[in-house]
C-alpha cells in the first residue's frame, strides 16, 4: 500500500484464530501489518476454548479407557486420578501454542501491540492498558485498513450472573481446582456437551439442561439421539425441553429451578457448580465502533459482506464478532478472504450460503462431526433427498477399538447427487469429516465416494459404506 | 479493489473472442477508456478500452488465446496493488507469465510454490495458503482452446447438470477457485433467457432420441451454430503433401454457420436477369454530385433499394421460420456481405426502407469503411432481416448464395456485363418492325430462399419486383 500517512497498511484487532491467521496472510501479501491483543495471543480458542479443552478431553478419554481396562484384560485396584495434573497438562499445551503464535508473528514481521484498543476514528486506535496487561503503553496507532476480530464472550441467563465460583463459564471450567461432586450444565451445544463429558468421566454427577427438545440442538436428530443414549448410559442426566427458571447461589452450593416445557412440571436441582453454556455475545461493545462508524446488527454483531467488508470502506470484520458461524476455523477462513481483499489479490469470497457447509465438531465421546443440512432441514428446504446411513458396529477396525456406537449419515440431493448434509457420530469422526467437506466443496457425490477405494481396515470405510447406502446398497449390511 | 476486465459480448451470437494483441503490459499505467487490447471475433475485430484508470496488474489471457465472453482478460488496480502482487509472487517464486496462464501454467506454479512451501512448513508457516494464492493469481478463466489435457475440472454434480440440460460448460464463467464452474454458476446460467440455444449447439447431430426436442428448439436457436457441424465428422490424418492451416475464429464460425444453414433450410435459388441501363444512367448522372458530398456511389444502394421494393411486394421474404409460425419483420434491415482478406462479415443497413438513395449510399459507405478498418461496432452486425451478396464485384456472373440464418432470403447480384439482348418491337405499335439485338448492361439476380417459408411463385414475384425497380430506376 502506498499510503504513507498511516503507520500500518493493516491493523488486526484481536489475535484469535481469525485475527492471527488474517495478520499472517496480510503480511505474506506484503502489507505492513500489526495485531492488537489485550490478553494473550491466540484468543479464546487457543487460551480458553478449543485447545485446552481438547487436552482435557483426551485426559477424559484415557480415563474412560482405564475404566474399561478389564475389557482389555487389565485389572488393577489402585487407580489414582489427579485432576490437577490434567489441568496442568492442558495449560502446558496452551503455553506452547501461544509461543507458536508469537513466533509466527515475529517470523512474518507483524508488530504485536498490547492493550485495549478503542477506535478514535476509522483510521486511528487509542491503545490503553488492559486488565490483563496493566503496563501496556498508552498510544495512538493509525492504519489504512482495520480488520476487527474481537470475538465473543460467554453469555448468561437473566438473573444468573456468572461469578466464576458457583456460576461459571467455559473460561472457569478449563481451570477448575477440583472436580465438583455435582455439576449442572445449562445448554447442550458443543461446549456444554464437551464439559459434561470431561467432568462426568472424572466422576462428577452431571445434569444437562436443554430448552429445546434434543441435546446438540443444531445436529441431526438421529445423531443427537445416539449421543444421548451414550451419555445416559454413562449416568449423565439429560433434561431436554427444560427451561432454567432460576439460579440461586447459596453458601454450600447452588440451586437451579427448572421447568419441563411439555409437562409444566417444576423441579429444583442442587449442585456445587452451574456451568453456563447458553451461547455467546459479541465483544463489540467496548471497541469504539461508533467512532469508526461501523454498523452493528440488532444482536450487536458486525455486518459484513462476502469479502468481510463492513459499511466503512477501510474496516473489515471476521470471526465470532460477525455472528456468521462462531467457529475458529470459520474465522480463519474469513481472515484469509479479508486480507486478500485488502491486498487486492484474487480471493474466494464466502457467500452467505457457504457457512452452512462449514465443518462443525463436538469432541465429546462419541464425537460428533457434521456439515450442511440435517435431514429435517433438507426436507424443509424442499430438496428431494436420498439418505445413506451406515453404523460403525460392523466395521472391523471399530470392533477392534471396542467401539459399539455411532454411524455415518449422508444426505444427498436425489436429482444430481449433491451432498446436502453429512452427519457423523462415533470414534474419531472429527478427523473423518474433511473427506466429506472436500467432496461437498468440489461437488463430488456419494457415487464417486462409494467408488473411491478406502483402505481396509479403517474407520473411513464407514463413509464409503454410507455412500454406497445413498446409491442403493451398502456391502457389509 | 482491482477491476477485472472481461471479454465483452460482441453481438448476440458471438460467444467467444480471441486476444489479438495486448497494447499494454503489466505494470503500465492506463487511462480510463484508453485502448487496452485488441480482440478478434467471428464477426468483428475491435479494441477493448480500459473500464477504469490504473495500473495493469496482470494479463489473464495471453495473445492468441480464445476465451468466452465474460471471461477475465486482465486486472487493473493501483500502483500499490501491483507492487504488492509482485512481492507476493517473489515470495512464492511463481512469476505470472501470461503465456503460461491457464491450467498448465497453473500446475507449474503450484509445483514451484509447493517446493517453497516445504521450507515454510519446516519454519512453521502456512505453505498451503501461499500455494493457493499463487494459483489464484496465475489463473484466469480457462481459455477455451487450452493446450491438450488442459481442460478445467468439472465436478460430478456439474457434469450431471450439463448432461441433463445439454450445456456447453465452456460458455459459463465459473465463480469457483481458478474459474471452476460450480452448481451455482450452472443454475444462474440456466436462469438466463436464451441459454437453450447454447444447449442446441452442444448436441450431436446423430442423436436420434433428442431429434424431436431439437426441432422444437430449432426455431429459437436457428441463429446459433452447431458446434459439431464444421462438416468434418472425423479428422483424417494429414497427408504428406498437405499443410494444415488452423481455423481462425472467423473461419470456424463461417464453417459452422454454412453447414447449419444448409441443414436448417431447404434452399431454392431462382434466377432473373436485369437490364441495368437505367441504373447506370442514373449513377453516371449523380456520381459527381454524390462525390462532392463525400459519398462514393456504387451499385449497392440501388440493389438495396430494389430489395426493399421486392420485400414490399412479398413481405414474407423479410422473415424467419419458427415452429410457431413465420415471423415476418415489419422493419427491413438489410445485411450486406462484405469480403475481407481472411473471411466475410455482414454489416447491416438498418431500416433500409426508410432511407432514400443518398441515405443508403452514405450508410453503406460508412459500414464498408468500418469493415475494412476493423472498427465495426457490435450493433453494426446485428439484427439483419434479409441479406445482399454482391458477388459480381469479383466478376462472378451467377451464384447460388447460402441463406444467412435465421433469415429467409438472400439476393445474389452478379457482375454487370454488356451483353447482346433481343428487344422485341411492339406488334401493336409497329406491326412490321423486326425484333432487334441491342447491347445492354445486364446483371443476373439470383434469389435463394427458404422453401419452408416461400414457394417458387412468391420467390419469382419478389424477384420480378426487384428487377422492375432496377430497370425502371428514376
Amino acid at each position: 500500500m502506498a499510503d504513507q500517512s498511516y503507520q500500518y497498511d493493516v491493523i488486526v484487532v484481536g489475535s484469535g484464530p481469525g485475527g492471527y491467521v488474517c495478520a499472517i496472510r496480510a503480511a505474506q501479501l506484503g502489507l505492513k501489518t500489526a495485531i492488537v491483543e489485550r490478553e494473550s495471543l491466540g484468543g479464546v480458542c487457543l487460551n480458553w476454548g478449543c485447545i485446552p479443552t481438547k487436552a482435557l478431553i483426551h485426559n477424559a478419554e484415557v480415563l474412560e479407557t482405564l475404566h474399561e481396562a478389564a475389557d482389555y484384560g487389565f485389572t488393577f485396584d489402585n487407580l489414582r486420578v489427579n485432576f490437577g495434573a490434567a489441568i496442568k497438562r492442558s495449560r502446558d499445551v496452551v503455553s506452547r501454542q501461544t509461543k507458536g503464535v508469537a513466533f509466527l508473528m515475529k517470523k512474518n514481521k507483524i508488530d504485536v501491540i498490547q492493550g485495549n484498543a478503542t477506535f478514535v476514528d476509522a483510521h486511528t486506535l487509542q491503545m490503553t492498558p488492559s486488565e490483563f496487561i496493566p503496563d501496556a503503553k498508552e498510544q495512538q496507532v493509525t492504519s489504512a485498513n482495520f480488520i476487527i476480530a474481537v470475538g465473543a464472550r460467554a453469555r448468561s441467563l437473566p438473573g444468573a450472573a456468572i461469578d466464576g465460583k458457583r456460576v461459571i463459564q467455559y473460561r472457569d471450567a478449563v481451570v477448575l481446582d477440583e472436580v465438583p461432586k455435582k455439576m449442572i450444565v445449562v445448554g447442550s451445544g458443543a461446549i456444554g456437551m464437551e464439559f459434561s463429558y470431561i467432568y462426568s468421566t472424572y466422576g462428577a454427577e452431571v445434569t444437562v439442561i436443554e430448552m429445546l427438545d434434543q441435546i446438540l440442538p443444531l445436529e441431526d436428530a438421529e445423531v443427537a439421539a445416539e449421543v444421548a443414549k451414550v451419555f445416559s448410559k454413562r449416568g449423565v442426566k439429560l433434561l431436554t425441553s427444560t427451561r432454567t427458571e432460576k439460579v440461586e447461589v447459596g453458601d454450600d452450593g447452588v440451586t437451579v429451578t427448572v421447568k419441563n416445557l411439555k409437562t409444566d412440571a417444576v423441579e429444583t436441582l442442587s449442585a456445587d457448580k452451574v456451568l453456563m453454556a447458553v451461547g455467546v455475545q459479541p465483544n463489540t461493545d467496548n471497541v469504539g465502533l461508533e467512532a469508526a462508524g461501523v454498523k452493528l446488527d440488532k444482536r450487536g454483531f458486525i455486518e459484513v459482506d462476502e469479502r468481510m467488508r463492513t459499511n466503512v470502506p477501510n474496516v473489515y470484520a471476521i470471526g465470532d464478532c460477525t455472528g456468521k458461524l462462531l467457529l475458529a476455523h470459520v474465522a480463519s477462513a474469513m481472515g484469509i478472504v479479508a486480507a486478500e481483499t485488502i491486498a487486492g489479490v484474487e480471493t474466494l469470497p464466502i457467500p452467505e450460503e457457504r457457512y452452512i457447509f462449514m465443518p462443525r465438531c463436538t469432541y465429546c465421546s462419541p464425537q460428533v462431526a457434521s456439515l450442511g443440512y440435517t435431514e429435517a432441514q433438507a426436507k424443509e428446504k424442499g430438496f428431494d433427498v436420498k439418505v445413506g446411513k451406515f453404523p460403525f458396529m460392523p466395521n472391523g477396525k471399530a470392533q477392534g477399538m471396542n467401539v459399539k456406537v455411532g454411524f455415518v449419515k449422508i444426505i444427498a440431493d436425489a436429482k444430481y447427487g449433491e451432498i446436502l448434509g453429512a452427519h457423523l457420530v462415533g470414534p474419531e469422526v472429527t478427523e473423518m469429516l474433511p473427506e466429506l467437506s472436500l467432496a461437498q466443496f468440489m461437488e463430488i457425490t456419494p457415487a464417486e465416494i462409494a467408488r473411491t477405494v478406502h483402505a481396509h481396515p479403517t474407520l473411513s470405510e464407514v463413509i464409503m459404506e454410507a455412500a454406497h447406502a445413498v446409491e442403493g446398497q451398502p456391502i457389509h449390511m | 479493489m482491482s477491476t477485472i476486465v472481461r471479454m465483452p459480448q460482441l453481438g448476440e451470437s458471438v460467444v467467444e473472442g480471441t486476444v489479438a494483441r495486448w497494447l499494454k503490459s503489466p505494470g503500465e499505467h492506463i487511462a480510463k477508456n484508453e485502448a487496452l487490447l485488441e480482440i478478434s471475433t467471428d464477426k468483428i475485430d475491435t479494441e477493448v478500452p480500459a473500464p477504469t484508470e490504473g495500473v495493469l496488474l496482470e494479463i489473464r489471457a495471453a495473445a492468441g488465446s480464445t476465451v468466452r465472453a465474460g471471461a477475465a482478460l486482465a486486472a487493473i488496480g493501483s500502483e500499490a496493488e501491483y507492487s504488492a502482487a509482485q512481492q507476493a509472487e517473489t515470495q512464492v517464486g511463481a512469476p505470472t507469465d501470461p503465456a503460461s496462464s491457464g491450467p498448465n501454467g497453473n500446475a507449474l506454479s503450484r509445483g514451484e510454490s509447493s517446493g517453497e512451501g516445504s521450507k515454510n512448513a519446516s519454519a512453521g508457516g502456512q505453505p498451503a495458503a501461499d500455494a493457493l494464492a499463487a494459483s489464484a493469481v496465475a489463473e484466469g478463466a480457462p481459455p477455451v482452446d487450452a493446450a491438450p489435457g488442459g481442460r478445467a475440472f468439472v465436478s460430478p454434480v456439474v457434469a450431471r447438470m450439463a448432461a441433463e440440460h445439454q450445456i456447453d460448460l465452456t460458455a459459463i464463467a465459473g465463480s469457483g477457485l481458478g474459474g471452476r464452474v460450480t452448481k451455482k454458476d450452472v443454475e444462474a446460467y440456466l436462469q438466463q433467457p436464451g441459454h437453450r440455444s447454447e444447449s442446441f449447439a452442444g448436441r450431436e447431430p446423430g442423436d436420434e432420441s433428442s431429434t424431436a426436442e431439437r426441432d422444437s428448439v430449432a426455431a429459437e436457436s436457428t441463429a446459433e451454430v452447431d458446434a459439431g457441424a464444421t462438416g468434418q465428422t472425423a479428422v483424417a490424418p494429414l497427408g504428406p503433401d498437405e499443410v494444415l492451416t488452423p481455423l481462425t475464429t472467423m473461419r470456424r464460425a463461417i464453417a459452422q454457420h454454412m453447414v447449419m444453414s444448409k441443414r436448417t433450410s431447404p434452399h431454392v435459388t431462382t434466377i432473373f436477369e436485369a437490364d441495368m441501363t437505367a441504373v447506370i444512367r442514373h449513377r453516371e448522372a449523380h456520381k459527381r454530385v454524390y462525390a462532392a458530398k463525400g459519398i462514393a456511389l456504387t451499385y449497392t444502394p440501388y440493389f438495396i433499394a430494389a430489395i426493399v421494393a421486392g420485400l414490399r411486394v412479398v413481405p414474407q421474404a423479410n422473415s424467419r421460420f419458427t415452429e410457431a409460425g413465420i415471423a415476418v419483420n415489419k422493419r427491413m434491415h438489410i445485411g450486406l456481405a462484405v469480403a475481407l482478406t481472411h473471411g466475410l462479415v455482414v454489416p447491416v443497413v438498418c431500416d433500409a426502407d426508410e432511407k432514400n438513395l443518398q441515405g443508403l449510399a452514405r450508410l453503406i459507405n460508412e459500414l464498408v469503411d468500418r469493415t475494412r478498418r476493423n472498427t465495426l461496432r457490435p450493433e453494426d452486425v446485428q439484427g439483419g432481416t434479409f441479406t445482399l451478396t454482391n458477388h459480381g464485384t469479383g466478376g462472378s456472373l451467377l451464384a447460388t448464395p447460402i441463406i444467412n440464418q435465421p433469415q429467409t432470403g438472400i439476393l445474389g447480384t452478379g457482375a454487370v456485363v454488356k451483353r447482346p439482348v433481343v428487344r422485341s418491337s411492339s406488334p401493336s405499335l409497329l406491326p412490321n418492325a423486326d425484333d432487334s439485338i441491342v447491347i445492354r448492361p445486364m446483371c443476373y439476380l439470383s434469389f435463394t430462399f427458404d422453401h419452408r417459408v416461400l414457394d417458387g411463385a412468391q420467390g419469382d414475384e419478389f424477384l420480378t419486383a426487384v428487377k422492375q425497380r432496377l430497370e425502371n430506376w428514376q
